[in-house]
């Protein structure tokens, strides 16, 4: 885009301010880069502050030496308490629910893709049920009928859980790449010999690969990023990543060094994956959105 | 069915005073207005309600602030900026949990390089999470640092529609920048903005994990929003019938705005047509 409005050349004698005007037209894409560096730096100043607290020695972790040995003492401290054990309940967990609500909502959001019927109204509503409904409306049941029913506390109470959420994302999701597949390569399919089903595995699937991804990274973040469900059907044995921060800040109180080496393995998988899905981050999250 | 059968299990607790420690209260439906009549008559509830909107508005105003700014900044079309649009994205994918203890860290007196340098230059700053008048600021601070990259992302997106022409034109005509933003490219993001208001009001009810991390609503109760609240009801002390009818009026409050939103903008569009 171009946005420079080059100065005549015979501008009778410019005045100071007026030069000075010019001098930001001119360098106005340059000003505009500066810029946004310097903003960035400012805004994820916190975020790079963490990780190198992560790295810092014990008894310099207050220290404001730019130069200092980093350490992985605290990524070994955490290695050896129950961190590892809850960092695996959180990628068990995710990569689960992430899963089995592609399995069934994929093949789901291409029935109704495909069925013509107009229920994408009932769909959306049903995302925008468990997208605003605070979650406090959902943990207190599920709560109380996990204790019954022997779920509390358990990994698969939590699958439960976060499947509720993902495969209404996955069905809202995954529509729109299904109804952007053109139907005549199915019938060619169809025509060729294929099945309905080889067909949609063959044809449909692959040419939806990057929505598919997009989709299932984003269920794996939103799942992995959970914190109150998490917190409040969880105890010991199947608390997550994030849970087990909490409780170590409760018993060891804030031991600045650790809480930032766990704090940065917890954001790292996180941060990777969604940069790669930058452009499909913003249907993800405004899931519900029917105005869009 | 998944989503409403806790619904209704909710409502119908709210109707009870279940109290895990007493097994009779389960199914006791005795006085089912109980607790929202004691909820009508709770002072700390009502405060909580108020916290909510004072949070909620300072932090929807803010987050469309500056995401509409970085937005416009982040619009031109230079390699940096392109790159740059992955860097600012980081604060939202964060695990909040992880979002809470980077700001506990920059709100801690003793470490954190902000108050260090305040403390240097010889003025020092209390830490703002343990000040009452300061808490609730500090949260929306942080919160507002969280959830910009939302505003910012569909702003861009927006952005990004404008065709080339009118822009031109207006330049032709030599309309200024805030013309030029003011009345070529405020009405194309108009909407944009509106529906990113609606999402993140939403869920600026649900704040609380930052909330948990920095000040456990605290000190007092001068950052106890009613989602928090109905949290320490429940899960706290144990008064699951009255934490479900707290998010009982939270879910119906959800409804009533949406519906409200759904209006109002409704109209809108229409004289916008």
């Amino acid at each position: 885009m171009q946005r420079q409005i080059e100065p005549g050349p015979a501008t009778a004698r410019p005045l100071r301010a007026a030069s000075s005007r010019y001098w930001f037209q001119r360098n106005r894409r340059r000003l505009g880069d500066i810029g946004t560096v310097v903003l960035l730096l400012l805004v994820l100043f916190p975020f790079v502050w963490l990780v190198q607290m992560s790295f810092r020695p014990n008894r310099d972790i207050l220290g404001y030496d730019l130069l200092f040995t980093p350490t992985l003492a605290h990524y070994r401290a955490l290695w050896t308490g129950a961190f590892p054990a809850s960092f695996l309940n959180s990628l068990i967990t995710s990569l689960a629910s992430t899963v089995l609500a592609m399995v069934i909502g994929v093949p789901a959001a291409y029935a109704l893709s495909r069925s013509g019927f107009k229920s994408t109204r009932r769909i959306a509503l049903w995302i925008l049920a468990t997208r605003m409904a605070p979650p406090i409306a959902f943990t207190i049941p599920f709560f109380l009928a996990y204790r019954h029913l022997g779920l509390s506390d358990t990994l698969l109470g939590l699958i439960i859980v976060y499947l509720t959420f993902n495969l209404a994302l996955v069905i809202w999701m995954m529509q729109p790449f299904f109804d952007g597949v053109p139907r005549e390569l199915e019938e060619a399919a169809w025509i060729d010999g294929c099945g309905v089903w080889e067909a949609f595995c063959r044809v449909t699937l692959p040419l939806s690969a990057p929505g598919l991804a997009a989709t299932a990274v984003i269920c794996f973040i939103l799942s992995w990023n959970d914190f109150f469900y998490a917190l409040v059907l969880t105890r010991t044995n199947a608390s997550t990543a994030p849970v087990a921060i909490v409780n170590f800040i409760q018993y060891t109180g804030w031991e600045w060094g650790r809480i930032a080496a766990a704090g940065t393995l917890v954001m790292l998988p996180v941060v990777v994956f969604s940069i790669l899905v930058r452009n499909y981050l913003v249907r993800g999250l405004a899931a519900g959105g029917v105005k869009e | 069915m998944i989503t409403i059968a806790p619904a209704i299990y909710l409502v119908l607790t709210s109707l009870t005073p279940l109290n895990l420690t007493l097994p009779d209260t389960a199914w006791d439906f005795s006085a089912p207005a109980g607790n929202y009549l004691d909820l009508a008559e709770d002072p700390r509830f009502t405060r909580s309600v108020w916290i909510q909107v004072k949070l909620s508005v300072a932090t929807v105003f803010l987050q469309l602030l500056v995401g509409l700014g970085v937005a416009l900044l982040l619009n031109g079309s230079s390699r940096i900026r392109e790159m740059a649009r992955s860097g600012f994205l980081i604060p939202m994918v964060l695990p909040p949990i992880v979002v809470g203890i980077l700001w506990r860290v920059m709100y801690a007196v003793d470490i954190s390089p902000f108050h260090r340098f305040m403390a240097f230059v010889g003025l020092p700053v209390p830490s703002l999470i343990t000040d009452p008048n300061w808490a609730l600021t500090a949260i929306v601070i942080a919160e507002t640092w969280e959830w910009f990259p939302f505003t910012m992302l569909m702003v861009l997106a927006a952005l990004q529609m404008i065709p080339a022409s009118p822009l031109e034109a207006a330049r032709i005509d030599g309309a200024n920048d805030w013309q030029i933003f003011r009345f070529v490219m405020f009405p194309y993001i108009q909407s944009t903005l509106v529906v990113a208001a609606i999402f993140r009001l939403i869920d600026s009810i649900k704040a609380f994990p930052l909330i948990f991390v920095l000040t456990d609503g605290g000190p007092g109760d001068v950052t106890e929003v009613t989602n928090y609240y109905a949290y320490r009801q429940a899960f706290t002390f144990s008064l699951w019938g009255y934490g479900s009818a707290i998010a009982t009026l939270m879910v119906a409050g959800v409804f009533v705005l949406s519906y409200l939103i759904d209006r109002l903008t409704g109209v809108a569009h229409a004289e916008a047509d």
